[in-house]
């Protein structure tokens, strides 16, 4: 019960941070996407995947000084348009320092994508620990409370007893789905 | 801790690069000489890119959420003609 009360919370401020950004930084990304004859459709998946690794960005480098994070994010947009652009007659990666950030939109693998339903469903509380320890990069204070654990000490421990869990049934499915172990 | 969890802890530090370089070069020659532990390293890897991956997939739906939230509800109608309105030619 707590523990789903501070997922709340936590989904609640991310639910806020987008909202703002979605609003200060949309329009003029969408208007650099139409202004090159995009879709609406395209502006979106495009903004989108530009939140996505711009909260990443955010999250790696907590001591990034953005100076404007509007003009920061259509700068992600841009570059993401223009490889959109570039990839459809094939080319070669453009040495962009963004460029290795990019992959938002990869082509999962269809063993990996039925593995991650699985985790999803079959050990959703750990793969949530995880997410918020490894890809939001809460601090494990917060994580404790979070998750309902007594202090940092018990949620360490518990992140690695996921961790095992998690690397168990990955090797036990990857077994199964054979193109996961490519 | 127990051992097995220890373990998963020394291998996160190597392959998050977290431990010094003389234990990074420790930690390369038991590999080579423990299979075992190889093949543990390997899983644990795919491990992290698929905790990444599931991040992501969460987060974009999070996003999506906040999109259909602005292009559908009243409260956001006038930032809705704004944007629709700047791909009516």
């Amino acid at each position: 019960m707590m523990t789903q009360k501070y997922l709340e919370q936590a989904g609640k401020a991310r639910e806020t941070f987008f909202l703002r950004l979605y609003q200060k930084a949309f329009p003029i990304t969408a208007k650099y996407i139409s202004q090159r004859g995009g879709t609406f459709d395209e502006a979106k998946d495009i903004f989108q995947d530009a939140l996505v690794l711009y909260y990443e960005k955010v999250l790696t480098e907590k001591d990034a000084h953005i100076q404007n994070e509007q003009i920061y994010i259509l700068g992600i947009a841009k570059h993401l348009w223009l490889k959109k652009c570039r990839s459809k007659p094939q080319t070669t990666e453009l040495d962009h320092p963004a460029a290795e950030a990019v992959a938002v939109e990869e082509d999962e693998a269809p063993a990996a994508h039925k593995l991650l339903q699985f985790l999803a469903t079959a050990g959703e509380k750990c793969m949530e620990m995880l997410r918020a320890f490894y890809y939001d990069k809460l601090p494990l204070s917060e994580i404790a409370q979070n998750f309902g654990y007594s202090g940092i000490r018990s949620a360490t421990v518990q992140k690695y007893k996921c961790i095992e869990k998690v690397r168990d049934t990955v090797k036990e499915k990857s077994l199964s789905y054979e193109d996961f172990l490519a | 801790m127990r051992t097995s969890l220890h373990e998963i802890k020394v291998i996160e530090q190597h392959l998050l690069q977290r431990e010094p370089p003389e234990e990074a070069l420790i930690f390369e020659a038991r590999m080579l000489l423990d299979a075992e532990l190889k093949e543990k390293v390997k899983w644990q890897n795919k491990t992290y890119a698929l905790v990444q991956s599931y991040g992501r997939k969460q987060l974009k739906a999070e996003i999506d959420a906040v999109h259909q939230q602005l292009f559908t509800t009243t409260k956001h109608r006038s930032f809705r003609q704004k944007m629709l309105s700047l791909f009516t030619k």
